[in-house]
């Protein structure tokens, strides 16, 4: 999909989903992750198909991460830092999707 | 079609015009169901989604017995109402909780609660306090300084949109007429009996019997039937969260977690006349209460917020009423389309279809905030 | 250091040519005026990193162009004026007019907070239209702009078997750009049509006005045609891939052709953002020849709240030197303003103005909206984020679903996340189409904040506003 032009001159070291990737220091953690060969982001809320970023300007709201310390962010619009920890959304919808359950009253 | 004579027309599409509307069509009347447009008031887009029982009625003991009544009948109507229009309502009847953040909140529900029951009598009148590990368990992730809440089985939540849009459907399954975009600004009775409508001059449509619901709209329209309906807006802010795995398996006066298994948050009520725009402290309000009450709520994400003008009455009973001067016209007016939409389904187009309220339900008409009227 | 304070003169939510010259002009005259900015470093999207490639990567200037170039200058004086500039924070709400005072919700680094403006300046830019296509959805399918986005603040270049998809100039330009990257496209699918007889017309009438700028887009036509493979009248265009992209079909003349690839870069030409302004209650029609909503604007920028101004792509899609000078009209009217809370809408447009609309009005006849993306066929999912489809949104619509507000309610679209962004243009031109009355007509989303990702925790925690005026009753009953 993508290539890196050049190698950085200011790398940044962070993890996705427990691997170590490197990065230029201010670049987007979408720019970050697209750049380590990171496709799909996150998988769709009702059909749980995988998605990536559309816009890279925040309008889509395709790539979402979750960012320790930080919560859930739009990754096009977050600057990637030194040791930051990324992982998909945790509380995705598995994909058997939601049921309410009824707890029984003993 | 606008020329058609119905034998009822409802003027109003939203949770009260819309039950209605099904209801006759149930009843085999040919029906129009007449509606404004997009950008109207829209009062329905401010459901929560409970059917409610718990805490309803408190100085009318009808109200209670018609909440219940219309709760008891839920699970049929809904059955009904999906099997027809192949559309599941998101319907859950497991019981609901009443949650008070604090003890006087908590003691002043109990003795309102108290005295329902002791207005019940013989009838019965059925809740449990709820408090610590045992709330915990049917309310996992419940906030540690919840003072306690109160349980009553007959309490269930539906999706309020799918609900409206089953009632739409099934009313045009039974060979009804949607007449959007058409606000009804003059009502002409005819000579006989019937009445025509008509908006900004055109003739929308003529109907025998005629059923005002339009929501706030009700109280210019009963003017020219000669009822009164003494209604005013009431602000009600809601807030939905985005999809989350945690679970709330029972609705609650505040919080219910939808079969899409995104979080409802409410609870709040203003009176700022006919202003729909959310407010940042109300909203502020509504998130404190909520995390307060579960604060596993507070990672997740707010998807919207939105507004909308609910009905209220003086006493926040309904109000139903018939035109003494035009027989034949109704309108009817409350603040629990939701829970009511039941037996306005099947009792109230009764009511209609007989051409009078029954005695024992006249508790509700705009009568009873006469001052002059002597008990 | 970021300045924590909670009240200002003037608020500027962008750091674009528009946003950043009204704030200049505004805080070189002695107004306290502070700047929003969402991205890390000013620029907006049109200058994007533009600071950054002049310190570290010099050796890109050329190839990026000198119009973007030019905003460097614009950046130092930015600097140099006064105006307080706030990087990484998103503008969740504005206030309605109901509310006592103006005020504009922030999140910066997960913490929420008020901000109370005398004034509000809208300079938010513009965002491409939404293009729904088979396979739009996959991973590997993106925005022209997006690849634009990442050719200026990061390393990152499209692989040889990019192809490009759509029209508009933004499609030619960035071809140009990845050109003097030394990456040629595999294929430019142009999905536009032949140039009309008006669109000729009015060609020349820019032609004569704008010479430079013509000749150059000309040039980058010629370019594409001759040296990247430019493949005109391009129909019934398809993204195929099972986890991701793996090839793109398409039409041209009734025959079907197939391309292997990993990246799929579209664009359908660009239109305001306007989910800001809209949120904020303000006043917008649908401009049928722009094919796109835009704020109703009176003077340079004064729109139906009186306390907000909207400038540059914002207003209406002009580009970055019609920004820079609507930017510093907008300033005087503010400043105008704000000395006696008086409108005045005094201010004659410049020749160079003038002469910027007749180009504007030449590309927006000779680019129109592609009509397979703005009425897609009934099986394209529309709603991105719900996965709603055309034919949904055209059947609810049949059976009598007035507008778009109800149809969130009858099918869930424009209920996810983007709030509309992806499928609003598109819901509404269906739900006209169907209808057969025209999109104004049929209106748009209410658009409610949050505008930008906050969570209960955020909005619980944030200090309480100002005014206490709480006039919240909580009622037990609700249903």
């Amino acid at each position: 999909m993508f290539r890196l032009r050049t190698n950085s001159t200011d790398p940044v070291t962070f993890s996705f989903e427990g691997h170590e990737f490197t990065a230029s220091r201010g670049d987007t953690v979408a720019a970050a992750l697209l750049g380590s060969g990171v496709f799909i982001f996150r998988n769709s809320a009702v059909s749980s198909t995988p998605r990536a970023p559309f816009c890279m300007i925040g309008n889509c709201y395709e790539c979402f991460v979750q960012v320790e310390a930080m919560g859930i962010v739009q990754a096009c619009l977050t600057e990637v830092t030194e040791g930051m920890q990324i992982t998909k959304l945790s509380n995705s919808i598995d994909e058997h999707g939601m049921d309410i359950k009824e707890v029984s009253k003993e | 079609m606008t020329k058609k004579y119905f034998d009822v027309a409802v003027i109003g599409g939203g949770l009260l015009g819309s039950s209605f509307a099904y209801g006759f069509g149930q009843a085999g009347l040919s029906v129009a169901l007449i509606d404004e447009g997009d950008n109207a008031i829209r009062t329905a887009r401010g459901n929560f989604g409970l059917v409610w029982v718990q805490g309803k009625g408190e100085g009318m003991r009808e109200y209670a017995r018609w909440s219940r009544k219309s709760a008891d009948g839920w699970a049929n109507f809904s059955a009904q109402l999906s099997e027809l229009t192949s559309h599941d309502l998101g319907y859950h009847q497991s019981g609901g909780f009443n949650i008070s953040l604090d003890e006087a909140e908590l003691q002043q529900y109990l003795r309102m609660l108290e005295g329902l029951k002791a207005d019940a009598g013989e009838e019965g009148y059925e809740y449990e306090l709820v408090q610590g590990r045992t709330l915990a368990k049917y309310l996992p992730g419940i906030g540690e300084d919840v003072a306690g809440a109160t349980y009553c089985p007959h309490d269930g939540h539906v999706n309020p949109l799918y609900l409206l849009r089953a009632l739409q459907e099934g009313f045009s399954k039974h060979g009804g007429c949607y007449l959007p975009l058409s606000s009804i600004d003059q009502i002409q009775p005819l000579k006989s009996s019937g009445f025509e409508l008509l908006s900004e001059g055109r003739q929308v449509a003529s109907c025998e019997r005629l059923v005002i619901a339009a929501g706030h709209g009700s109280v210019g329209l009963g003017q020219q039937v000669g009822i009164r309906i003494p209604i005013y807006p009431e602000q009600g802010q809601i807030i939905v969260t985005e999809r989350s795995t945690e679970q709330l398996a029972y609705p609650t006066n505040m919080i219910r977690q939808t079969d899409e298994g995104t979080f409802m948050l409410g609870a709040s009520a203003r009176d700022v006349g006919f202003n729909s725009e959310t407010t940042t402290d109300t909203l502020q309000d509504i998130v404190r209460r909520c995390a307060s009450a579960f604060p596993n709520l507070r990672s997740l994400r707010i998807q919207r917020n939105w507004a909308a003008l609910r009905i209220m009455t003086p006493d926040g009973f309904p109000i139903y009423s018939q035109s003494e001067e035009f027989p034949g016209a109704f309108a009817f007016s409350c603040h629990s389309g939701v829970t009511l939409a039941a037996v306005h389904a099947q009792d109230v187009c009764r009511w209609v279809v007989d051409g009078k309220i029954p005695v024992d339900y006249q508790c509700f008409g705009p009568e009873r905030f006469d001052v002059s009227t002597a008990d | 250091m970021t300045t924590q304070l909670p009240l200002c003169d003037v608020a500027v939510i962008g750091a674009g040519p528009a946003g950043l010259t009204a704030a200049c002009e505004l805080a070189e005259s002695g107004r306290n005026v502070v700047v929003l900015d969402e991205q890390g470093a000013p620029g907006g999207q049109i200058y994007k990193g533009v600071e950054k490639v002049f310190a570290d990567r010099p050796q890109d200037i050329g190839p990026l162009g000198r119009e973007y170039a030019a905003g460097k200058a614009l950046m130092s004086r930015f600097r140099q004026s006064g105006a307080h500039y706030q990087p990484g924070v998103s503008v969740w709400q504005i206030t309605s007019d109901q509310e006592p005072e103006l005020a504009l919700g922030l999140i910066e680094n997960g913490l929420a907070r008020m901000l109370y403006p005398k004034h509000l300046i809208l300079a938010t830019g513009a965002m491409e239209r939404p293009t729904p296509f088979e396979g739009w959805t996959l991973p590997g399918v993106m925005t022209v702009g997006a690849a634009q986005t990442l050719l200026k603040s990061s390393r990152l270049l499209p692989e040889d078997d990019v192809v490009l998809a759509g029209t508009g100039p933004l499609l030619y330009l960035y071809a140009m750009q990845l050109k003097k990257f030394g990456i040629r496209p595999q294929a430019i699918l142009d999905t536009g049509p032949p140039l009309s007889l008006r669109a000729s017309l009015l060609g020349l009438r820019a032609l004569m006005t704008c010479p430079k700028a013509m000749f150059q887009g000309m040039r980058w036509l010629w370019s594409a045609a001759v040296k990247m493979n430019l493949i005109r009248g391009v129909d019934l265009l398809k993204a195929q891939g099972e986890n991701h992209l793996r090839s793109v079909s398409f039409e041209v003349g009734g025959h079907r052709h197939e391309l292997s690839t990993s990246l799929l870069l579209v664009h359908d030409g660009v239109i305001p953002n306007t989910w800001l302004s809209m949120s904020a209650g303000i006043k917008h029609h649908f401009n049928e020849i722009q094919d796109c909503w835009v704020p109703q604007i009176q003077g340079a920028g004064l729109t139906s709240r009186d306390c907000i101004s909207i400038v540059g792509d914002a207003a209406s899609i002009g580009g970055a030197e019609v920004a820079m000078l609507q930017g510093e009209r907008v300033a005087r009217e503010v400043d105008a303003y704000l000395e006696d809370h008086q409108r005045s809408e005094t201010l004659i447009e410049s020749w160079v103005l003038r002469r910027q609309r007749w180009m504007r009005s030449f590309i927006d006849e000779a680019f129109p909206s592609t009509a397979q993306f703005q009425l897609p066929e009934n099986d394209i999912v529309v709603c991105r984020c719900e996965e709603v489809t055309a034919g949904e949104i055209r059947t609810v619509t049949e059976r009598g679903c007035m507008g778009p507000n109800q149809g969130k309610a009858f099918t869930r679209c424009g209920m996810g996340p983007c709030m509309g962004r992806k499928c609003g243009l598109t819901v509404s031109r269906l739900m006209a189409q169907v209808r057969g009355v025209s999109v104004q007509e049929v209106g748009h989303y209410r658009i409610r904040s949050p505008i930008r990702p906050i969570t209960v925790g955020q909005l619980a925690d944030m200090e309480s506003s100002l005014n206490g005026d709480n006039q919240s009753l909580l009622s037990a009953d609700s249903s």
